[in-house]
């Protein structure tokens, strides 16, 4: 079953330089999507138009057997309940102002009456977030603490569970571990691996490391200067029908 | 602007203390005032006129013979109320102003900034002496031309403030939920701006004391015989030399308020402009 | 040998940064620094140069040449740097300044060494920037007109123009992404060879180290907890700490003919 299609995709920033060039995807549910690229190859610009941050200038995605571009009010917030996020900079991604677990709660009060959770079970505000917090591996107390009281590691385990908080359909995962040191890179890939398993979301996980990539990811998709030069089964990376690029791209990891 | 020359660490625990004791005590003489007061402040008297200081007038009285403290402590009321009805006034209609042309943008926010350049481009203190100048004396038309002055202030600051905030990541995801402009704006944005506009106000509060006293002063604002203390000291002005501790009262008054709207100031300040976004 | 730090004391007021470090670097040698962020390998490198802040206190010694980098005067520190000793950074922006192109910049570094004449200096800064695969016309350029990349190998001409013998990297690849990362490292790999100049790697990221180093040191808390050959710290990790490091770098499983070869 497919969760999301994305159909010829188009999109610009300067006239007459696709940023976003023609760009078919589609996930499946359950599945982790890679999609690798150099940075200003458009991965990023990918993410915002699903995310519906930025209008698409040609082509559509599909949620749900409909387009999101024509949308009614109620599709396009079900599909927001459906489609979660998390940013490269977790700093930047918490407001620095909100106690964690003020954060935490912010996606489950916006969808708290359309909402059925199976995996998390909401009783009390403080109950929910301690479970949240103990889902990412986190000590609960952390819940009354600020951001800048947080390691690095720790705030992207909290943009996290915020992200699964609702139990959507997909994580769109915008370069996750690429400002973390090496040991929480390793443990963020592992958590989110984890996670996938218990909870059966999807993911499109963008980043320019192939092997962080590899080691998550079921399918990968290769992007360069705005297209999608190759999609293939994470098995059959080392085929020799893979594209010149996605050899390169091997050849350095 | 520090008020104390002392060590950092001392000059904050000092600053804890003498805010909460001053605080206390302008509080007891607001209720004073309230509660009991032996004279009335407009009550001429003139066979006891510039009367030296007795247990029935701990100041004595001025040249029509009415009780300095009493008219002090009324002043007090008077001066501090009107500074708070004015900055509160600006804060109502500077905040959401902000809010708005910051969020919104457009046409919205390019007619704001040129007003907002048309006030900066004069001081506060002429800018209040012309309005009220042009609709009249009188305290009701200070207060409106100080509103004017100072709305712009806390709306240009909120305006940058959202401007920066809205930026960064955590608003997109906010937006990314779909939560409503007026959700972002009180769950996510409000908490960067209070801190700022308290700490504006409190600096703005002794500004403002300072400019109703001065214009009061000069005839622009309050009228005699109300017992503001801008006015007490114009209306002291003939007796300088004979009588001075008519005028040192009223400027003493001024000076020591201002001074703890200062030091409060200085407090908020140091209170919410801990740098918390600091990385680990 | 070409650098030998023995028992190098970093410390801010009472805090010690860097724990009795002792290192010898050999000529034409990449040697690898790995370590999280914290763990004072930035300060060690800074140490050897004598760019730590006013606040810094080192102790210990840095030897090169038979005389104690820590203690030379600042005239003397001058002529040392650039030519014995120069450095690349994380932030490559922040080592260019905006209003200067690259022309003035290797301008500057070669009159302070002595090179007086206008027209050698204009032919040593286009061939520099030949070197490391730019265009010899962006010696005109200012910082801003050149991509992230472009700017990395800007510096590292910049860096290597006098011919140092050790170059110091710290963390040079870190703000790029992984494809221009390799760029980088492989262009440095070259000129390496070329220059025979000895290169202490400054990263968190381990499949760098892999890849190109001949020696790797792996710092925790200030302290050196294990160093070797390439070979052997990849093979027989001893320390429980690099094992953890090796382990959290993700890779791509190893070819199937490979495996079968190794």
């Amino acid at each position: 079953m497919t969760v999301i299609e994305i159909n010829n995709l188009k999109k610009s920033y300067h006239p007459g330089k696709l940023a976003v060039n023609d760009v078919s995807l589609s996930i499946a549910k359950g599945e982790s999507l890679g999609l690798v690229g150099e940075s200003g190859c458009g991965k990023s610009t990918l993410a915002r138009c699903l995310l519906g941050v930025e209008k698409v200038d040609g082509g559509s995605i599909i949620y749900n057997e409909r387009s999101l571009a024509n949308a009614s009010r109620k599709a396009l917030r079900d599909y927001r309940r459906n489609v979660q996020t998390v940013f490269q900079n977790p700093t930047a991604a918490l407001n620095p102002k909100l106690k964690i677990k003020d954060s935490l709660l912010d996606p489950f009060l916006q969808f708290q009456d359309e909402l059925q959770l199976e995996h998390f079970h909401f009783s009390s505000k403080q109950a929910f977030v301690e479970q949240l917090l103990e889902t990412v591996e986190l000590p609960k107390e952390l819940g009354d603490r600020y951001p800048h009281e947080l390691s690095g590691g720790q705030k992207q385990r909290v943009t996290i569970a915020r992200a699964i908080s609702i139990e959507p359909k997909l994580i769109v995962l915008d370069e996750p571990t690429a400002s973390l040191d090496v040991l929480s890179q390793g443990a963020i890939l592992e958590l989110l691996a984890s996670l996938q398993e218990t909870l059966g979301m999807s993911y499109l996980f963008i980043s320019h490391d192939l092997a962080a990539v590899h080691q998550l990811c079921q399918r990968i998709a290769v992007m360069k200067d705005g297209e999608i030069l190759d999609v293939f089964q994470r098995d059959n990376i080392y085929d020799n029908s893979r594209h010149d690029y996605t050899k390169e791209l091997i050849s350095i990891f | 602007m520090s008020v104390i020359a002392l060590s950092p660490k001392k000059i904050k625990k000092t600053k804890i203390w003498l805010i909460s004791a001053l605080l206390v005590l302008l509080l007891a003489v607001v209720a004073y005032t309230f509660l009991y007061l032996k004279h009335d402040a407009t009550m001429t008297d003139v066979g006891n006129r510039l009367a030296s200081p007795s247990w029935e007038h701990p100041m004595g009285t001025d040249h029509l013979g009415r009780d300095v403290l009493t008219r002090l402590l009324l002043g007090f009321r008077l001066t501090v109320g009107y500074s708070l009805i004015a900055l509160a006034a600006a804060v109502i209609i500077g905040v959401p102003f902000g809010l708005l042309a910051g969020l919104r943008g457009g046409w919205l926010d390019r007619v704001f900034m040129r007003i907002a350049d048309g006030f900066l481009a004069f001081p506060d203190t002429v800018i209040a002496i012309v309005l009220s100048g042009l609709l009249g004396p009188g305290i009701g038309n200070l207060l409106f031309a100080i509103v004017l002055v100072k709305w712009v202030n806390y709306a240009r600051m909120v305006r940058s403030t959202v401007l920066t905030e809205v930026q960064k990541d955590y608003i997109t995801i906010a937006r990314i939920n779909g939560l409503s402009t007026f959700t972002i704006m009180r769950r996510h944005l409000l908490p960067h701006i209070i801190g700022n506009v308290l700490v504006l106000a409190s600096l703005d509060f002794g500004k403002i004391i300072l400019l109703i006293s001065s214009l009061s002063y000069i005839g622009l604002g309050a009228q005699p015989p109300t017992p503001e203390w801008g006015a007490m000291l114009n209306e002291s002005r003939p007796y300088f030399q004979a009588n001075p501790e008519m005028m040192v009262y009223p400027g003493l008054a001024i000076v020591v308020v201002v001074l703890v709207a200062n030091v409060l100031g200085d407090y908020l300040r140091d209170k919410f402009d801990v740098k918390k976004e600091v990385q680990p | 040998m070409i650098l030998s730090i023995k028992d190098l004391t970093v410390s801010h007021g009472e805090k010690t940064i860097v724990d009795h470090v002792s290192l010898t670097i050999d000529k034409g040698e990449w040697f690898a620094l790995v370590g999280q962020s914290g763990s004072g390998k930035t300060m060690l490198s800074q140490a050897i140069g004598q760019l730590l802040g006013p606040n810094l206190r080192a102790s210990g010694s840095v030897n090169y040449q038979e005389s104690n980098i820590l203690a030379c005067s600042k005239t003397e520190m001058n002529q040392l740097r650039g030519k014995a000793i120069s450095y690349i950074f994380q932030d490559y922006h922040g080592s260019f300044t905006p209003f200067l192109t690259i022309q003035q910049h290797m301008d500057e570094y070669l009159q302070t060494h002595g090179v007086k004449e206008k027209q050698k200096r204009n032919s040593m800064a286009k061939e520099a920037l030949e070197s490391v695969g730019l265009d010899a016309g962006f010696v005109k350029r200012y910082p801003f007109q050149l991509s992230g990349g472009q700017l990395q190998r800007a510096s590292i001409a910049l860096a290597l123009l006098l011919e140092p013998d050790i170059l110091v990297a710290d963390e040079a690849t870190t703000a790029l992404d992984s494809v221009s990362a390799h760029r980088i490292l492989s262009l440095l790999q070259e000129l390496q060879q070329k220059t025979g100049c000895a290169i202490l790697f400054i990263t968190h990221d381990w499949r760098h180290v892999v890849r190109y180093s001949d020696k790797i040191a792996v710092m925790k808390d200030g302290k050196i907890i294990e160093v070797g050959t390439k070979q052997k710290l990849i093979h027989q990790p001893e320390h429980a700490y690099t094992k953890q490091l090796i382990q959290a770098a993700p890779t791509l499983p190893l070819r199937v003919r490979e495996v079968s070869k190794s």
